[in-house]
């Protein structure tokens, strides 16, 4: 079976910006072409993880075989590429993307073109693939289908007169997009007779199996047995098996010229493979690798620390295992005199290191505190050296500074028009540099600036998100090192400098975060039997200051026979809330305390 | 009688084995209305309601069965709480509390939980008739402004006259007062507390209101933490109640009880001592030995099974009042069974001693330091001294007046000497 024609092959992917409705029709697809039964169907298939469900978000590519019987009478096999939704994954979009030769670009009917529609449909149309609109959600009352018609043409110029009206919550018209797909996307072609070239678009490690990539091959073919070169990676291994899933994994005897599906390496180390590495064979190996490949980079630094110290070697443990299914995962041990023993991780950003976080403290049951996240600064010494700085803690005295260089974005911003002063505003305020303002229709402007990573990773989304009531849309890129005037913020509680609770920061805005912070800090740490000062201080100067007052008196209750049942439960609940504090020389400090840098300015 | 200042004095050892309790709770769930602040186990019922009538013929026969099993032998106080006992009027009481006597024989205290609206002369007569020696009296406050804020039916002077009436009938009369509610301040609680004590009454409980979650007053509050009730006005007037009950003569034996000499309410401290006591009625809870619990399941036999260290049980009723009248046994009610080992229940009894002013003595801690562990006991008194929330006494262990007003984080650290929570069970 499966040894389909290329003519019959369509390998596409669906993208859209977030919470637009790319999970609901992969399900419909899946549904639609009896992949998965409908009673079988949990929602959003395709999204694995139980993080990913709930978020709504997909982190991780996955692809999925599907046959369809058009109305044309031929059956074609769909390949469906599921790309992670969320710009700290550009690069695995590009790479699933590359896979293709089509892409469904689903706009939701009642939101319109937003920054990362915008985003991916350039790297759609970057990679050269065939483009099939689909304005979703057509069912909701508010939808407005002939308006992002007119948007989708003027904003992104994409033909859109037959774009495809689809509900994914209905299934209306998903029907009409399978057919869309099979007369819009290319067939793929490649040279079966060619050594092999095959993209490693993501990879999954499976205790017993190894490393399984999945891949999508451009010539040659791939059987169980052959012995398989990657190219950046510079190292072989031998083919246990090949399959597609479908959704579950069914193995081939091949996956021939335009397939995708999965190879297992049987290597240990998932680290070993890389996503948007080229597969050959070992012995008869193909001219030039894929074009594109990159090293996935991390950009954002998290102190992560077991509130209960004997949890440091689970931590390292539940990293590692964290690691074999998420490749870009780093870190190094780091020490702090508040903290004890944790680790530095890095990871692609922020929504990254949140689910990162949220899988440690709810699959290995760990009680975490994060620490405010940074970017990697390069300090360059009086002495001429270059120092990776990813931790405030790993700064030099200032004497031994000549200069700190922080990484900056490129950055877009789309908006309606009535809010663009509040977005300029918005970037001023976080030492941004506007680049261009480009009208993209009457009713939203593309504003592109350069911004610091460290000013990104702080509050500029949700900022963002409220002063435009919840219309900007954001995207970025790494763009370059630039020199900033930096300074170490230390914060002292109850006269203790508390080195996870430091801080690097513009010397312009550390007056204004020391007194924020302070005041947070004061509004999260509970009352304490005795006053606890908060100070901000830069060096040796103090800055900022308030106070937590001591606790009087606590709740008496009464505490009868039928009351101690009661009395006893609120204890617990007392000393549960307790268990996810760290006492800090004399004072009880909670998890968010440390993360508070992040909420300066809420109210 | 035998009533008096005589100690209920019983070992240890009588206390964790013993087939009988020595204590017996009667709840009464129903009052003429709900106050705003209220969240227990009490509904809103006419006094003429049919189903007052049936829940005291419940209450009868279960407490014939009980004294059959043996859990009555050696009960020194019985206490009949609510809700609103006297709504039950001076016929119903009367049935109660001859049953109460009849199946006791040597009780040094039987108390009646009244209010001041339904405490009519007639019910005091049917009290003292029927054998009461004790009234515990919801004034909650002397102010009329307060008392509407708290949406109670009786006013001052209503209250006043009622409590009056008590006292000269002979009985041993306390007072519940409430501090830090939404209309008072330093002055009018200073002169509830002078006029509770014209009153000539031997015994006084003060509490602080507690905002409970889904009671009315708290969902009609704007403010979750209103200043009236804010932690430091409740440590105020705890400390003027304090001060002016013990100037006029009457000392604080627990954290929130105030007694003249020989007027302190036995009963409760068996709550506080580690005493078993038998609870029946809706809502009510019984604290039972091994053996006590044994015998109770000889009878109701859907009890589940002790566990192997299980030491002490503690069981509270779940069936609604209409329940308990369609079938009377004890066999039919429905409960939580909660199964405490003996570190679960010295831990217990640790956090409770230290609700009394004389805390902890050297018997519950030769218990704590077998069962516990000497090091991890000292360690947590240790670090209770060391915060100032408990001090040294000769050979006991006292709160200060820090912890009193901390309990929470002395109760926690006592608690915290159990090493796990308690494993409960519903029947």
């Amino acid at each position: 079976m499966d040894t389909t024609k290329t003519s019959h092959i369509r390998n596409f992917s669906i993208v859209a910006h977030i919470d637009h409705g790319k999970s609901t029709i992969s399900d419909r697809i899946l549904e639609l072409t009896h992949t998965v039964e409908e009673r079988d169907m949990e929602s959003q298939l395709l999204d694995t993880m139980d993080i990913e469900r709930e978020r709504g978000i997909t982190i991780k590519s996955n692809a999925v075989r599907v046959t369809y019987d058009a109305d044309d009478g031929e059956t074609y096999q769909f390949n469906l590429i599921d790309t992670p939704g969320h710009v700290d994954f550009t690069y695995e979009v590009s790479r699933s993307l590359a896979a293709c030769e089509g892409a469904v670009l689903v706009v939701d009917a009642t939101q319109g073109v937003e920054a990362q529609t915008v985003s991916n449909a350039l790297l759609a149309m970057n990679a050269n693939l065939d483009i099939v609109p689909a304005i979703n959600k057509i069912d909701l009352p508010s939808a407005e289908p002939e308006r992002v018609r007119e948007e989708i043409e003027e904003t992104l110029a994409i033909p859109a007169e037959d774009a495809v009206c689809v509900s994914g919550k209905t299934g209306e018209g998903i029907h009409e997009l399978l057919e869309s797909i099979v007369f819009l996307v290319s067939p793929p072609s490649g040279d079966a007779g060619a050594p092999l070239k095959a993209l490693i678009l993501d990879s999954y490690f499976d205790a017993y199996r190894g490393v399984v990539a999945t891949v999508r091959v451009f010539d040659g073919h791939i059987r169980a047995g052959d012995m398989l070169y990657m190219m950046q990676a510079d190292s072989s291994f031998l083919v246990d098996d090949v399959g597609v899933k479908r959704p579950l994994e069914t193995s081939l005897p091949e996956l021939g010229v335009g397939e995708v599906g999965y190879v297992v390496t049987g290597l240990k180390d998932p680290a070993a493979v890389h996503v948007g590495d080229t597969l050959t064979y070992d012995a008869n190996r193909t001219a030039e690798p894929l074009p594109g490949y990159r090293e996935a980079k991390p950009m954002v630094f998290t102190g992560l620390f077991p509130i209960d110290n004997k949890e440091y070697e689970n931590l390292r443990d539940a990293l590692e295992k964290l690691r074999v299914n998420d490749p870009s995962l780093t870190w190094q041990p780091e020490t702090s005199v508040a903290l004890g023993f944790g680790f530095r991780v890095g990871f692609l950003g922020l929504l990254h290191m949140e689910v990162v976080k949220e899988r440690l403290e709810r699959e290995f049951d760990l009680d975490l505190i994060g620490t405010s996240p940074s970017v990697d600064y390069h300090v360059y010494t009086t002495s001429g050296e270059m120092l990776d700085v990813k931790s405030p803690q790993d700064l030099p005295r200032p004497e031994k500074i000549d200069r700190i260089e922080e990484p900056y974005l490129k950055a877009s911003v789309i908006v309606p028009p009535e809010y663009m002063g509040a977005v300029i505003q918005l970037v001023i305020e976080h030492r941004g540099i506007q680049d261009n303002i480009v009208y993209l229709s009457e009713n939203s402007v593309e504003i592109t600036f350069y911004v610091p990573l460290a000013e990104l990773i702080l509050d500029f989304f949700d900022q963002l998100k409220s002063r435009t009531k919840g219309y900007a849309s954001l995207d970025y890129e790494f763009a370059d090192y630039r020199p900033s005037d930096l300074v170490k913020l230390d914060i002292l509680l109850a006269g203790e400098e508390v080195d996870a609770l430091s801080f690097i920061v513009h010397k312009d805005k550390a007056y204004t975060l020391a007194r924020g912070l302070c005041d947070k800090l004061k509004e999260i740490i509970p009352r304490q039997q005795f006053e606890v000062p908060i100070q901000g201080a830069i060096g040796n100067k103090i800055i900022s200051r308030s106070t937590v007052k001591a606790v009087r008196k606590d709740v008496l209750a009464k505490c009868y026979g039928g009351d101690i049942t009661r009395k006893r439960k609120l204890l617990e609940k007392q000393k549960e809330g307790k268990k996810r504090m760290k006492s800090i020389g004399t004072v009880d400090v909670p998890q968010e305390a440390f993360l508070a840098v992040l909420k300066v300015g809420d109210e | 009688m035998n009533r008096g200042n005589e100690r209920v004095v019983t070992s240890w050892y009588e206390r964790l084995h013993s087939t009988s309790v020595q204590a017996l709770y009667l709840h009464v769930p129903f009052c003429a209305r709900k106050c705003s602040y209220c969240d227990f186990t009490s509904w809103a019922t006419r006094r003429d309601d049919a189903v007052l009538g049936r829940y005291v013929d419940t209450l009868c026969v279960q407490l014939d069965e009980a004294r059959e099993l043996g859990l009555l032998t050696d009960c020194r106080t019985a206490y009949v709480g609510g809700g609103t006992p006297t709504l039950l009027g001076p016929q119903l009481l009367g049935t109660l509390i001859n049953k109460v006597r009849a199946v006791t024989t040597s009780l040094a205290e039987l108390t009646v939980e009244a209010n001041p609206d339904s405490l009519s002369d007639e019910v005091i007569a049917a009290l003292v008739h029927a054998g009461t020696t004790r009234l515990s009296i919801g004034v909650q406050s002397l102010n009329d402004e307060e008392l509407k804020a708290l949406g109670r039916l009786h006013d001052a002077r209503t209250a006043c006259e009622r409590v009056r009436a008590a006292v000269a009938s002979g009985l041993d009369v306390s007072l519940d007062l409430m501090c830090a509610t939404p209309a008072q301040t330093a002055i009018s609680w200073k002169t509830t507390l002078e006029k509770a004590l014209d009153l000539g009454v031997g015994h006084v409980s003060v509490y602080p209101l507690q905002i409970e979650e889904g009671t009315p007053l708290e969902q009609a509050l704007d403010d979750d933490e209103p200043a009236w009730n804010d932690p430091s006005v409740q440590a105020e007037r705890m400390e003027q109640a304090e001060e002016a009950l013990c100037r006029a003569g009457m000392e604080r034996y627990e954290v929130a009880s105030y007694a003249r000499s020989g007027k302190s309410c036995l009963h409760n401290q068996a709550y506080w001592t580690g005493r078993p006591y038998l609870g029946l009625g809706t809502g009510a809870s019984s604290l039972l030995t091994r053996e006590a619990y044994e015998a109770l399941r000889s009878s109701w036999t859907a009890l589940p099974a002790p566990e192997n260290d299980t030491t002490r049980l503690r069981l509270t009723v779940t069936s609604g009042p209409n329940e308990m009248a369609a079938d009377v046994r004890l066999s039919a009610l429905h409960a939580e069974v909660e199964f405490l080992n003996e570190s679960q229940a010295t831990a217990e009894d640790l956090m409770l001693g230290m609700r009394l002013s004389r805390g902890i003595g050297s018997g519950l801690l030769e218990r704590a330091y077998r069962s516990i562990g000497t090091t991890r006991v000292n360690e947590a008194l240790a670090t209770c001294e060391k915060r100032g929330l408990i001090a040294r006494q000769d050979d006991r262990f006292v709160p200060t007046h820090d912890g009193w007003l901390l309990g929470n984080e002395l109760y926690g650290l006592l608690w915290g000497l159990a090493e796990e929570s308690v494993h409960a069970i519903q029947v």
